[in-house]
């Protein structure tokens, strides 16, 4: 089976055309992984802006770890559920956009900055509450980098050349309509 | 009212958005971190409120540690939203999702600064604040889900 022929029929399967063609499902879709965006992105911040000295400062960071790492966690999962489902609409597009590639190129960056750090960091957040050590503080800077540019490059995945107009009222002439965002 | 958005519509700023493709998107995804900052932060203070979580502080304790970086989220949010705005301001002004998004913003914003702001101290009964931070982790729902819609109405 070739690629484009699985990304065809991915395409083809009811989920894949109830989601793009639906009317509501897709937005629905895309306002909740923007509302996990926010509960998971907020947690992130708020670890890195800790490790980085600038929020909480007096808290002991494995405290805070531990406390905000289920809704970190439960946003994780929903926004990756999402954005799933959301590429499941319209593989073939994905597969040709440039923008795509990148997010998908950071989100691996992601898994590997999360291994790297693990050991050190993440895993054993008590190491921390000593003194928050530099190698700590770079993994955060790195972390706050890599998750701002997951973010502008899924933005920028609706508005690439190559990204076909969605059916739904979005524009096909101009991205400076409001329709196409 | 619908003369300030022609102009807004040709002002400098709009135009330098506009020139550019990539200009929009990117502000755009300022909007996205400026509110995943706030609403994040919010809805941290609203879960422990509501007794999921974050229990070793007391809800006042977690507001303030937040409060700075919530206000800097509502900061990036206020100025990056009207710059979009303004790019294509009689299209958004007659957008019902648009409208829509304003009310619920304006109800949270206010709610954030005045009920919310009660809720978190330790003499208001569990229930008040439960009932305060649901109504504010539905208000900002609303936001996002209605801000999400304008571009599909």
């Amino acid at each position: 089976m070739t690629i484009q022929s699985l990304l065809n029929w991915i395409e083809s399967t009811n989920l894949s055309i109830a989601i793009r063609e639906g009317g509501l499902p897709y937005p629905i879709l895309g306002g909740i992984h923007l509302l996990a965006i926010a509960l998971f992105g907020g947690t992130l911040l708020a670890g890195d802006l800790r490790l980085l000295g600038w929020l909480m400062p007096s808290r002991r960071f494995s405290d805070m770890w531990y406390q905000f790492r289920p809704w970190k966690r439960l946003g994780f999962v929903v926004v990756v559920a999402t954005g799933l489902l959301l590429a499941w609409a319209e593989p073939v597009r994905l597969w040709g956009s440039p923008s795509f590639w990148v997010k998908m190129a950071l989100f691996a960056l992601v898994g590997v900055h999360a291994l790297v750090f693990r050991e050190k960091i993440y895993g054993h957040p008590e190491k921390q509450d000593a003194g928050i050590s530099s190698q700590a503080k770079l993994a955060a800077t790195l972390s706050l980098i890599l998750w701002a540019g997951l973010v502008v490059s899924g933005r920028l995945i609706a508005f690439d050349e190559s990204f076909e107009p969605r059916p739904l009222g979005e524009s096909p002439t101009t991205s400076h309509a409001i329709g196409t965002r | 009212m619908l003369d300030i958005f022609r102009w807004l519509v040709n002002s400098p700023w709009s135009h330098a958005i506009n020139s550019y493709e990539w200009v929009f998107p990117l502000v755009q995804s300022l909007h996205f971190i400026g509110f995943a900052m706030s609403i994040g932060t919010i809805a941290i203070v609203d879960f422990r409120l509501l007794g999921l979580g974050m229990r070793r502080q007391a809800p006042a304790e977690l507001a303030a540690d937040l409060e700075p970086w919530t206000r800097a989220g509502i900061a990036v949010m206020l100025i990056t939203g009207p710059l979009m705005f303004s790019t294509d301001a009689v299209a958004y002004h007659y957008n019902p999702s648009f409208r829509f998004k304003m009310v619920c913003l304006t109800l949270a914003l206010l709610m954030h600064f005045t009920l919310h702001r009660r809720a978190v101290q330790p003499d208001v009964p569990p229930i008040a604040a439960k009932l305060a931070a649901a109504a504010s982790l539905l208000l900002w729902t609303a936001v996002v889900a209605g801000g999400r819609m304008i571009a599909f109405i």
